[in-house]
C-alpha cells in the first residue's frame, strides 16, 4: 500500500494551565488513507478534538507543548512554520465544527464567508469566487444557491448551516476533511442527511475524512476505520465492521451499549458508562479506564496496557489488560443482555470490590481522588 | 425600519417636551433668586422690578410661562433671552456649537485612533508586558480627573505657561472658518485632555470584547479557512468586538455634544458646556433650559442613531 | 451694591489648583497670610499707579472667568461692565485712577455748580466731543455730544428696555428726568432736584448713567426689550478713547481706538492700541497665564492660591486694593436682636479673626472695626483701622466675658440666651459658608439655638433682601457685603442703614435698621461737602457701629495681577484695572 495521506505518530499535546499541566493527548498514533474515512470516537475531554486541532495547527500557543509527528503527504505538519501551516489549512486539510451557527460569523453573509475561504488560497476575482461559492452551495444541496449567497447565517436552518460549513470546507478541494462532531448540534433526521452528504462528497471528490464524535452510531455507516479514545489515548482501533462485530475494550462496550439501536428491545434501558472522564492533569495510574471499568483488577491500577494487535483479527488493536478469552466471553455475555456485574461474576468469578480490595487500598484511594465521583460498583 | 424610525422620532418629540417641562418646573419651583430682581440690579425700586417682571412675563402663572416658552421654541425656534448675559439664547448656543462639535469630533478621532489599536494589541498579546503596561496606563488615564489632566497638560505643553512650550494654551481657540491652522493648534491640548480617559476606556473595552470574541467558534473557523492571523483578528474578531463599542461611542458623542464642561472650562474653549455651567451658576433659566434641551436632543438623537446603526452592524437585529 | 464676583464658584475650582500645583512640584508655602492687620496697599506689592514713563502701543489681553452683564451704560452695575464702559464712554465726571477723593470733569467743563438750597445742580459740557461708531451712522458718527444726549441717558431709564436702579436713588429729579433736567443750550445741563440733595447728586455724576446716548440714534433700540443697545454693544455710539469693535456674549470683546476721540479734551492717556477681552477662562489657568505670560492683566477675581503664591513670589505683579465691606446683619425689628445689648453681645462674641482666616487671611482683607472701608472719606474720622474703640469690638478674636456682660444687661441673668430658637440664613458654598459657621458657633456660645438655612448665593440675597421674608421670620442674615456705587460714604452707608431707604424688595437694609436720629443725620450729611462731609459720615459710622446696625467684620481687598511686561494701573474707586491707563512696557 502506498504512503498514507496522514500518519500521526506518538502525538502528545500538553497545555499549561493555572491548575497544572493538562496532558490532553498522550501518545496517539493513527493513519488515514487517501479517500478513506476514519472515525475518532470518545467522550468529551478524551483528546479527540485536540488531536485534530493539533494536526490543523490550531492548538499552537505559548502554553502548549506538542511532540510527535503528523506526516501529511510525507510532510510533518507539526514542524511547519505558521505561514506554511496556514497554506495547508483550508486548502489541503479543511475542518468543520459541531455548532454551525456559532462557527459561522454572524455579521457576514455566507457568500462573503465562502468567497473569503476561496480567496484565501486561490488567486481569483471576487466574481469568480462568487460563482464558485454558488457551485459549492449547490454541491452540498442548498437550493437557490445564487440567491442564498446573500443570506446571513441566522437565516438558514441548522442543517443548511452545516451544509454551508461543509461547502466552505470544500472550497479548495481539500484532500482531508476533519469533521468535528458534525451532527451533534442537529436534530436526528438532519443528522442522517449530513452524514449521507459527507459520505457522498467523499466518494465524488475522493477526499479522506476524519469524523470526530462521541457517538459510535454516527460513524457506524460512514467510517472505514474507527479509533476509540479515552483520556488522551487510543484504547482500541479497528475496521468499522470489526469494531461493531467484536469490540475488545470494556470502554468500547460501554459506548456501544449507550447507542440507541433499532434492535434494542423496547423497555431495555440504555446504559451510560458510569463515572466521569478522568482528570487529565493527574490521570489514573495503570490503565486509565480502571477506575470506571467494571472488570478492573487490582493489578490494572499499576500496569499500563500497550496498544496491541488482537490475535486473529488483523487490523484490530486494543489496549486492555484482560486476557483475550475473558474479553470475548464478557462481550458475549453483555451482548446477550447481561448486566456488567453479573457478567463479571459469571465469567471472572469474583466481584469488582473483592478484586480491587486486597492490594489496592492506597491505589484505589489515589484513583478516587484523581477521579472524584467514580463509584466502586457502577450499576 | 421606516415605521420604527418614525415612531422613535415621535417619541423623541414627546421626550423633549418632558425634559423641557421638568427643567422648567425644577427651576421655577425650587428656591432661587428672582430673575426680575436680578435684572433690576442694584436696589431696583419695586416699580422697576414689577416692570421687568411684566416684560419678562414672570408675572404670569408658570404653566402659561411654559406654554409661551414652548410656543416660541416650536414656532420660531426662539429660546428666549438670557437674564445674565442679556443675549439671545439660540444665538449663544448655535454660536458655541461649532466649538463643542470641534472639540468632540476631534477627540473622538484621537481616542479611537489611540484606544482601538491599544485595545487590539493588548487583547492579542494578552498578559504580555506590553498588555500590562497599556492596561496600567489605561487605569491611570481613567482615574485622572479631566480637569486635573487639563491643568497638567497646560503646565507641561502650553506655549504660554508650559514647561515645554509646544502647543497653544488656554483661551487660544479660533473658529475653523476663521483660521484652520490656529483652530487645529488651539484644540490639540483640549483634544488630548478629553480623549485620554475615553481612549483608555475604549482600549479596555475593546480588549475585553476582543478577548471574548477571539474565543468564539467563528474565529476557529476563520483560522481553519487558512486566513492570515491579522485578517482573523481584524476581519473577524474586531468586527464582532467593535459592535458594542459603536453603541457606546454613539452615546458618548451625544453626551459630549451637549457640552464637555470641564475640558471647555480649563482650556476656555467657548462651547456649550461652559455656557451651561455659567448659566447654572447664575440661575439663568432660559440658558439652562436651552442647553438642557439641546443636550437632551443630542443624546436622544444619538440613541436613535445608535439603534439604527446596530441594525446595520448586527444583521440579526431587526426593528419593526 | 455694585456687584462683585460670586466667589463660591471660584473656590471650588481653586481647591483643585492645590492638586495641580502639588503635581508640578511647586511650593505654595504661605508665610504672609498668617498674621494680622496690615493696612491696604502695602508698599511691598505692586503699587499699580500711573507713571510718566508709560509707553503707547501694543495689545492688551484681559482674560476673565465671568462675563459681562450689561454694557449699556444705562444698565451697567457689574464691576466688569464698569471696566469697559469707562474706556469706551465718557461720563460727566471721572475719577483719575490714583485719586478717588476728587472726581475730575470729563464730558463736563468745570465742577458742578450746586445751588445754595442744594436743589439745583448745573453742569457745563465741553465743546467738540464727538461720537465714534464702528459702522458709519449718518447723523451720529462724528456728531457732537450735546446736553440733550445726557438728558436722554436719564430719560430712557423710564422705559422697560432700560432697567436702572440708580436714578431713583441718587438722582431725585423734580418731576422725573424729562421735567427735572433742563438743557438751556447744547452745552448746559441744569438738574432740578425734589430735595436738597445736590451735594451727593454731584458726587454721583461720575456714574455710567451720565454717559451720553444720542436719542436720535438710540431711540429705535430702546423701543424693544431686550435692548439691542445692550445686547449688541458694538453698535453703540462711543465717546471714550476706545470703541467696542466686536462682542460675542460670554466669549470675547475687542476694543480698538476710537478715531473720533480727541485726547486733548481728555485726561486719559489711552496707552494701548487694542484690548482683547476673553471670557469664560478657568481661574487657575488664567492666573497662571497672567503670571507667566505677556501683555495680560486679570479681568476678574483671582483664585485664592494664586493670591498667596504671587504675594510671596511675584510681589511686583500683584496689587491689593481695598473695596467694600462685609458684615453680619441681625434683625433689629424682631426679638431678641431688637435689643441693642443683645446685638452688642453677639458682636463681642464673634471671632472676626477666625472669619478673616476662613475668608482667605490678611491678604484678601482686614478685620473691620467699623463700616466705612479704608480710603473712603470718613474712614479716618470714624477711627481708622483701630476703630471707634467700643469694648464689644475690641478683641478681634471675640470676648465671651464682655458678651455675657451685655447679655446680662439685656436681662439674661445667666449671661446666656434662653429664648426660642433663632433663624439664620447664609450661603451654602465656601468661603462665605465657612465664615457663617464661625457666626453660628459664636451664637451658640451665647446659648442661642440656631436654625441655619444654607442656601445658594443668589437665593441668600433674594431672601434677605425681601422685607416680607425677613421681618418676622429671619433673625440673622449671615454674609452680606457692600460695595459703594461711587466713592463716597453716602453710597456706602445710606442705602444699607437709612431706615427711610427700606423697600419691600431688593432691600439692602437687611437688619431693617431704622433709627430716626441717624436717618436724619444721614439726610443732613448728604448735603455737606468736603471735610465737613467726611467728618459727618465718620460720625454716622461710629453711631451705626455703636448701635450695632449690623456687625462689621471685614474690609475686602481685591487682588489684581499683571503680566511682567505690563504696567497696570488700578482704578482705586473700582479696585480693578483702568484700561485707559494700563500700558505695555
Amino acid at each position: 500500500m502506498s504512503e498514507p495521506l496522514l500518519a500521526v505518530e506518538d502525538l502528545r499535546v500538553r497545555f499549561h494551565t493555572e491548575d497544572g499541566v493538562v496532558g490532553a493527548v498522550d501518545g496517539i498514533s493513527y493513519t488515514v488513507e487517501r479517500g478513506k474515512v476514519l472515525g475518532i470516537v470518545g467522550e468529551s475531554g478524551s483528546g479527540k478534538s485536540v488531536s485534530s486541532l493539533t494536526v490543523m495547527g490550531l492548538s499552537r500557543g505559548s502554553n502548549t507543548d506538542i511532540s510527535g509527528r503528523a506526516l501529511f503527504e510525507g510532510r510533518d505538519l507539526l514542524t511547519l512554520g505558521s505561514d506554511e501551516m496556514r497554506r495547508v489549512r483550508g486548502n489541503d486539510i479543511a475542518m468543520i465544527f459541531q455548532d454551525p451557527l456559532s462557527s459561522l460569523h454572524p455579521f457576514y453573509k455566507v457568500g462573503k464567508q465562502l468567497v473569503e475561504a476561496i480567496r484565501a488560497h486561490q488567486d481569483v476575482s471576487k466574481e469568480a469566487a462568487r460563482t464558485r461559492a454558488a457551485e459549492l452551495l449547490a454541491l452540498v444541496g442548498i437550493p437557490d444557491p445564487r440567491g442564498r449567497l446573500d443570506n446571513y447565517p441566522h437565516e438558514f436552518s441548522g442543517g443548511m448551516r452545516q451544509r454551508v460549513m461543509i461547502a466552505m470546507a470544500l472550497a479548495n478541494d481539500p484532500k482531508l476533511l476533519i469533521a468535528d462532531e458534525p451532527t451533534t448540534a442537529l436534530d436526528v433526521t438532519v443528522q442522517a442527511q449530513i452524514l449521507e452528504l459527507i459520505g457522498r462528497l467523499r466518494e465524488e471528490l475522493g477526499m479522506a475524512v476524519i469524523i470526530i464524535t462521541h457517538d459510535l452510531g454516527v460513524v457506524a455507516e460512514t467510517a472505514d476505520e474507527i479509533a476509540v479514545m479515552y483520556a488522551g489515548q487510543i484504547v482500541e482501533r479497528a475496521p468499522t465492521d470489526r469494531l461493531f462485530a467484536a469490540p475488545e475494550h470494556p470502554y468500547t462496550w460501554g459506548l456501544l451499549r449507550s447507542i440507541p439501536r433499532l434492535d434494542t428491545p423496547r423497555g431495555e434501558q440504555l446504559v451510560p458508562i458510569a463515572g466521569r472522564p478522568p482528570s487529565l492533569i493527574s490521570p489514573p495510574s495503570g490503565c486509565r479506564f480502571h477506575p470506571r471499568c467494571p472488570y478492573a483488577r487490582a493489578r490494572h491500577a499499576e500496569v499500563v496496557p500497550p496498544l496491541e494487535p488482537v490475535p486473529e483479527d488483523p487490523g484490530h488493536e486494543v489496549a486492555c489488560l484482560l486476557e483475550p478469552p475473558t474479553r470475548r466471553a464478557l462481550w458475549a455475555a453483555l451482548r446477550d443482555g447481561a448486566a456488567p456485574e453479573d457478567a463479571r461474576s459469571r465469567i471472572m468469578g469474583d466481584t469488582r470490590a473483592e478484586a480491587m480490595a486486597p492490594v489496592a487500598q492506597p491505589v484505589a484511594a489515589a484513583a478516587e481522588s484523581a477521579a472524584p465521583g467514580t463509584t466502586e460498583n457502577p450499576t | 425600519m421606516l415605521r420604527y424610525i418614525i415612531r422613535r422620532l415621535l417619541w423623541m418629540v414627546v421626550l423633549l417636551f418632558l425634559v423641557s417641562l421638568v427643567t422648567f418646573v425644577i427651576f421655577y419651583l425650587l428656591p432661587s433668586a428672582d430673575p426680575a430682581v436680578m435684572r433690576a440690579g442694584r436696589q431696583g425700586s419695586p416699580e422697576l422690578i414689577e416692570r421687568i417682571r411684566h416684560t419678562l412675563g414672570l408675572d404670569k402663572p408658570w404653566p402659561v410661562q411654559y406654554y409661551e416658552y414652548m410656543k416660541a421654541v416650536v414656532l420660531h425656534f426662539d429660546f428666549g433671552y438670557s437674564y445674565q448675559n442679556n443675549s439671545d439664547v439660540r444665538e449663544q448656543i448655535t454660536s458655541r456649537l461649532p466649538a463643542t462639535i470641534s472639540l468632540t469630533l476631534g477627540s473622538v478621532i484621537l481616542w479611537l485612533s489611540v484606544g482601538l489599536p491599544i485595545g487590539i494589541i493588548s487583547a492579542i498579546r494578552r498578559r504580555s508586558r506590553l498588555d500590562r503596561l497599556a492596561m496600567g496606563g489605561a487605569l491611570l488615564a481613567i482615574s485622572a480627573p479631566v480637569y486635573w489632566l487639563g491643568l497638567v497638560l497646560l503646565y507641561l505643553f502650553a506655549n504660554d505657561i508650559g514647561v515645554i512650550k509646544l502647543f497653544p494654551g488656554a483661551g487660544s481657540y479660533e473658529p475653523l472658518t476663521e483660521n484652520p491652522g490656529k483652530w487645529f493648534g488651539s484644540l490639540i491640548l483640549p483634544w488630548m485632555a478629553l480623549a485620554a480617559a475615553f481612549a483608555a476606556f475604549y482600549a479596555r473595552m475593546l480588549r475585553s470584547n476582543l478577548i471574548e470574541a477571539m474565543s468564539e467558534d467563528y474565529i476557529r473557523t476563520a483560522r481553519a479557512k487558512g486566513l492570515p492571523e491579522w485578517r482573523v483578528v481584524l476581519g473577524h474578531g474586531v468586527r464582532a468586538a467593535i459592535t458594542p463599542i459603536v453603541t457606546v461611542l454613539g452615546l458618548d458623542i451625544g453626551i459630549l455634544l451637549g457640552g464637555a464642561i470641564l475640558t471647555e472650562s480649563v482650556f476656555n474653549v467657548p462651547g456649550v458646556g461652559r455656557l451651561a455651567y455659567d448659566a447654572i451658576q447664575h440661575a439663568d433659566l432660559p440658558v439652562i433650559q436651552g442647553t438642557v434641551l439641546f443636550g437632551a436632543f443630542f443624546i436622544i438623537v444619538a440613541n436613535l442613531v445608535v439603534d439604527i446603526m446596530y441594525a446595520f452592524l448586527d444583521p440579526r437585529v431587526r426593528y419593526t | 451694591m455694585r456687584k462683585s464676583l460670586s466667589l463660591a464658584v471660584l473656590a471650588v475650582l481653586a481647591g483643585v489648583l492645590l492638586m495641580a500645583l502639588a503635581a508640578c512640584g511647586s511650593d505654595s508655602n504661605d508665610k504672609s497670610s498668617s498674621n494680622g492687620s496690615s493696612s491696604g496697599n502695602g508698599s511691598e506689592f505692586n503699587a499699580a499707579l500711573p507713571a510718566s514713563d508709560q509707553k503707547k502701543g501694543g495689545t492688551l489681553t484681559v482674560p476673565s472667568v465671568e462675563s459681562f452683564q450689561h454694557l449699556d451704560p444705562g444698565q451697567a452695575y457689574f464691576q466688569l461692565d464698569y471696566m469697559v464702559d469707562y474706556a469706551v464712554h465718557r461720563s460727566l465726571y471721572y475719577y483719575k485712577p490714583d485719586n478717588s477723593e476728587t472726581a475730575v470733569p470729563d464730558l463736563a467743563d468745570g465742577d458742578p455748580q450746586v445751588s445754595k438750597d442744594g436743589k439745583t445742580v448745573t453742569v457745563k459740557l465741553k465743546k467738540g466731543i464727538k461720537y465714534g461708531t464702528n459702522k458709519n451712522v449718518p447723523g451720529v458718527t462724528g456728531s457732537e455730544v450735546k446736553a440733550a444726549d445726557v438728558k436722554y441717558s436719564f430719560e430712557r431709564t423710564s422705559k422697560p428696555s432700560v432697567p436702572n436702579g440708580y436714578v431713583s436713588v441718587y438722582f431725585p429729579f423734580e418731576g422725573g428726568p424729562s421735567k427735572g433736567i433742563e438743557t438751556p443750550d447744547d452745552h448746559t445741563l441744569v438738574f432740578h432736584l425734589a430735595k436738597p440733595f445736590g451735594a451727593t447728586m454731584a458726587k454721583a455724576l461720575v456714574m455710567p448713567i451720565t454717559m451720553p446716548i444720542p436719542e436720535r440714534y438710540a431711540k429705535k433700540f430702546d423701543a424693544d426689550t431686550p435692548n439691542r443697545y445692550d445686547t449688541h454693544p458694538d453698535e453703540q455710539a462711543f465717546t471714550g478713547p476706545y470703541m467696542i469693535q466686536s462682542y460675542s456674549a460670554g466669549k470675547s470683546l475687542t476694543l480698538v481706538r476710537n478715531p473720533n476721540w480727541d485726547g486733548a479734551t481728555d485726561t486719559r492717556p489711552a496707552y494701548v492700541d487694542k484690548i482683547v477681552w476673553k471670557m469664560g477662562a478657568d481661574p487657575t489657568v488664567r492666573d497662571r497665564q497672567v503670571l507667566d505670560g505677556q501683555n495680560m492683566v486679570n479681568g476678574d477675581t483671582l483664585a485664592g492660591p494664586t493670591v498667596k503664591r504671587a504675594a510671596t513670589g511675584a510681589k511686583d505683579q500683584i496689587s491689593f486694593s481695598p473695596l467694600g465691606n462685609r458684615y453680619v446683619s441681625l434683625n433689629t425689628q424682631k426679638k431678641p436682636f431688637s435689643d441693642v445689648n443683645v446685638r452688642k453681645a453677639v458682636a463681642a462674641v464673634l471671632d472676626r479673626r477666625a472669619m478673616q482666616l476662613a475668608r482667605g487671611g490678611a491678604l484678601v482683607g482686614d478685620v473691620a472695626t467699623h463700616f466705612l472701608p479704608p480710603g473712603l472719606p470718613g474712614f479716618e474720622e470714624a477711627g481708622g483701622m483701630e476703630g471707634p474703640g467700643f469694648d464689644f469690638l475690641k478683641n478681634q478674636s471675640g470676648d465671651l466675658k464682655v458678651a455675657q456682660d451685655y447679655m446680662k444687661k439685656a436681662g439674661y441673668s445667666s449671661g446666656k440666651y434662653n429664648g426660642p430658637q433663632i433663624v439664620m440664613y447664609g450661603d451654602n458654598a465656601s468661603p462665605a459658608k465657612d465664615t457663617t459657621l464661625v457666626v453660628q458657633r459664636g451664637l451658640e456660645q451665647l446659648g442661642f439655638k440656631v436654625k441655619f438655612n444654607q442656601v445658594e448665593h443668589s437665593a441668600f440675597y433674594d431672601t434677605c433682601q425681601t422685607v416680607a421674608k425677613v421681618k418676622d421670620k429671619i433673625d440673622v442674615c449671615a454674609n452680606p457685603g457692600w460695595l459703594p456705587d461711587f466713592f463716597d460714604p453716602y453710597a456706602m452707608l445710606n442705602a444699607v442703614f437709612n431706615g427711610e431707604a427700606i423697600v419691600p424688595q431688593n432691600n439692602v437694609n437687611m437688619s431693617l435698621f431704622d433709627d430716626k436720629k441717624i436717618n436724619a443725620e444721614m439726610d443732613r450729611a448728604a448735603e455737606l461737602t468736603g471735610a465737613e462731609r467726611a467728618k459727618a459720615w465718620g460720625e454716622i459710622d461710629k453711631q451705626l457701629t455703636e448701635q450695632v446696625a449690623s456687625i462689621p467684620w471685614f474690609w475686602d481687598k481685591q487682588a489684581n495681577l499683571q503680566a511682567k511686561n505690563v504696567h497696570g494701573v488700578i482704578a482705586k474707586w473700582n479696585a480693578a484695572w483702568d484700561l485707559s491707563w494700563t500700558s505695555i512696557k
